[in-house]
């Protein structure tokens, strides 16, 4: 096992690996940028270095600041949480270069998986199934013929895209060419790789995702599902939930073997999701995110693991430690992003100083946060401030505990998600289960209407 | 550099100032400049109890940038060691920084008098780190 692993990530995240470590009797190095120096993750950590301003490509992207900070503190891993570096195969070539074990998958997997069109061959070549599309295509008049092929609408992704950035929706032939332009300039300018592909749009699909576990030595594991389909007109992921409501048992059992089989052909390490669009009894996997994820812990509690020690575990060379008939969830979780956003304006970012900050407690409550009053939210960053995560016996207590969690928290200062997320927890569509990806940008819509 | 950056900044250097016992410093970087100055400590009003003392005379005001480490990696003090008071007669390579083998050289940027060196050789050092301070 470790003795020292320093984590090349901020706010939550890097508490919850902060945690992961201690339990495990693992000593900590944090890493933070100027903008950050006051942050809880600092704090916490046994050991913390500045690597740069606040600018992201000046600290959490700085490499060599990062790598020099885990050295020259005698760390023999680095775990990089979620974005940031997270899925960078040239950071994990260079940590291994220099001794010490990056705590995910091999570089290989990452890049093949991080490629989107290499991702979509691979899975192809190991019969999962994919949304009908393209490969990379070289120009507008490539992109045309492949529409007209898989008919309209379709999707314009970017291969090295993410977080909804280079991609666009095409209703019509004659907007293809503008959406072309702009999802290649984006895509640009947002991944320094305007490579594009066309996908088959599906109309209103949900999006549920498969957990898998996979060690060194053959051993892989699911932890069921996680729907998220509420998502942004952005598509950042706003209350994910597991398992998925209302799914037909033989779709998920289908999910399941589909995503533990797909991690075996591309000879997956680590903890990794796979990403799939459902629409009736049609499933089409999307990605696989070769990382810890965000909305990790809505599966922890149904399944009592802890995911983040996993993944040291495994890089630390250890067996899955369960077999799948180990595995059984219980109940239900559900999590809400609490982002200082404001709701009312396209979720514009905000940043300041939060005045008052009070989280939920009580039974079947989990606050991830790295944020307190006082804090100070930087304009540099992602605008999540929390996960509240509700744990229930079924799907109605655990909304009725988050809503009843949601009615305790108060954060003022900036702008949040908090009152408009009870706003959905309210909403009859929500309540029935099952919404698909545009029910969120439909209940916008309708809310923006006067009355 | 926005307002919380160069809080963080004068923070560090705040502490910096405290250890060196100086009254005020200044640190230039690019288009910023971060001025630090000690507050004087006014001597409580005597009382019957205390003896008659004058008032300790707060530090003559000095002038100083702090030259800081712009990576994380070990400090390595050039030979002959540069120690304080000593003039600076010109440009001249005081340290450098070792990160993953790479020497990123300290410079003295032009003439002056070592106030303080706030690092011994073979420290980590971080982004940000005041390693001397020169009076100009």
């Amino acid at each position: 096992m470790f003795k020292k692993v320093l984590i090349a990530n901020r706010g939550e995240i890097a508490l919850r690996i902060n945690r992961a470590c201690h339990e495990l009797g693992i000593a900590t190095v944090a890493i933070f940028s100027e903008a950050d120096r006051m942050s809880l993750h600092v704090r916490h950590a046994d050991e913390a270095f500045c690597v740069g301003p606040g600018p992201v490509a000046r600290s959490y992207l700085n490499i060599p600041n990062i790598i020099s900070a885990a050295l020259i503190s005698g760390c023999d891993a680095i775990h990089p949480g979620y974005g940031f570096l997270a899925e960078n195969a040239r950071f994990a070539e260079i940590a291994a270069d220099h001794g010490l074990t990056f705590i995910g998958p091999t570089p290989a997997v990452i890049n093949a998986m991080g490629d989107k069109a290499t991702a979509r061959r691979l899975m192809d070549e190991a019969g999962v199934p994919t949304t009908p599309g393209s490969g990379i295509v070289s120009s507008v008049d490539e992109a045309r013929a492949v529409s007209e092929k898989i008919g309209y609408p379709v999707l314009l992704k970017a291969t090295a895209g993410g977080g909804g950035k280079g991609m666009r929706e095409v209703h019509a032939p004659a907007d293809l060419a503008t959406a072309y332009a702009t999802a290649q300039a984006e895509a640009e300018a947002s991944f320094k790789d305007g490579r594009l592909y066309v996908e088959k749009l599906m109309v209103n699909p949900r999006h549920i995702e498969v957990q898998v576990l996979a060690d060194a030595h053959g051993g892989v594991v699911h932890l069921g599902e996680r729907d998220c389909s509420v998502q942004k007109p952005s598509h950042q992921k706003l209350i994910e939930e597991a398992p998925a409501a209302d799914l037909d048992p033989a779709l998920r059992t289908r999910l399941h073997d589909i995503a533990t089989s797909a991690t075996r052909a591309v000879r997956y390490t680590n903890a990794g999701t796979l990403e799939f669009l459902v629409a009736g009894d049609d499933v089409y996997f999307m990605e696989m995110n070769t990382r810890i994820q965000v909305e990790h812990p809505v599966t922890e509690l149904i399944y009592g693991v802890d995911l983040v020690k996993e993944q040291i575990r495994i890089a630390a060379g250890e067996s899955l430690g369960f077999a799948q008939e180990d595995l059984h969830p219980h109940g239900h979780a559900i999590e809400v992003r609490v982002n200082a956003e404001d709701p009312d304006n396209n979720f514009a970012p905000a940043a300041g100083t939060l005045t008052t900050v009070v989280f939920p407690g009580g039974p079947g409550i989990r606050v991830d946060t790295h944020v307190y009053g006082g804090a100070l939210v930087p304009p540099f960053y992602d605008s999540m401030l929390a996960k509240i995560i509700a744990v229930g016996r079924t799907r109605e207590s655990a909304i009725l505990r988050m809503e009843r969690a949601l009615g305790e928290t108060r954060i003022e200062g900036v702008k949040t998600t908090v009152d408009f997320c009870r706003e959905l927890l309210a909403d009859p569509r929500f309540r029935a289960g099952g919404v698909g990806v545009g029910w969120l940008p439909s209940f916008l819509a309708q809310r923006a209407q006067p009355v | 550099m926005t307002e919380d950056v160069i809080a963080a900044r004068a923070r560090a250097l705040a502490g910096a100032l405290v250890e060196a016992g100086f009254a005020r410093l200044r640190v230039r970087d690019g288009e910023t400049e971060i001025e630090v100055r000690r507050a004087v400590l006014v001597a409580p009003a005597a009382t019957a109890l205390s003896p008659a003392e004058p008032p300790a005379r707060p530090a003559a005001e000095r002038m100083a940038d702090v030259v800081a480490s712009d990576v994380v990696g070990i400090v390595r003090l050039a030979r002959p060691l540069v120690v304080e008071g000593q003039e600076i007669e010109e440009d001249r390579e005081v340290a450098f920084v070792e990160t993953l083998g790479i020497r990123n050289p300290i410079r003295s940027r032009g003439t002056g008098r070592i106030l303080a060196v706030f690092v011994t050789d073979g420290q980590p050092v971080e982004y940000g780190q005041p390693l001397f301070a020169i009076e100009r």
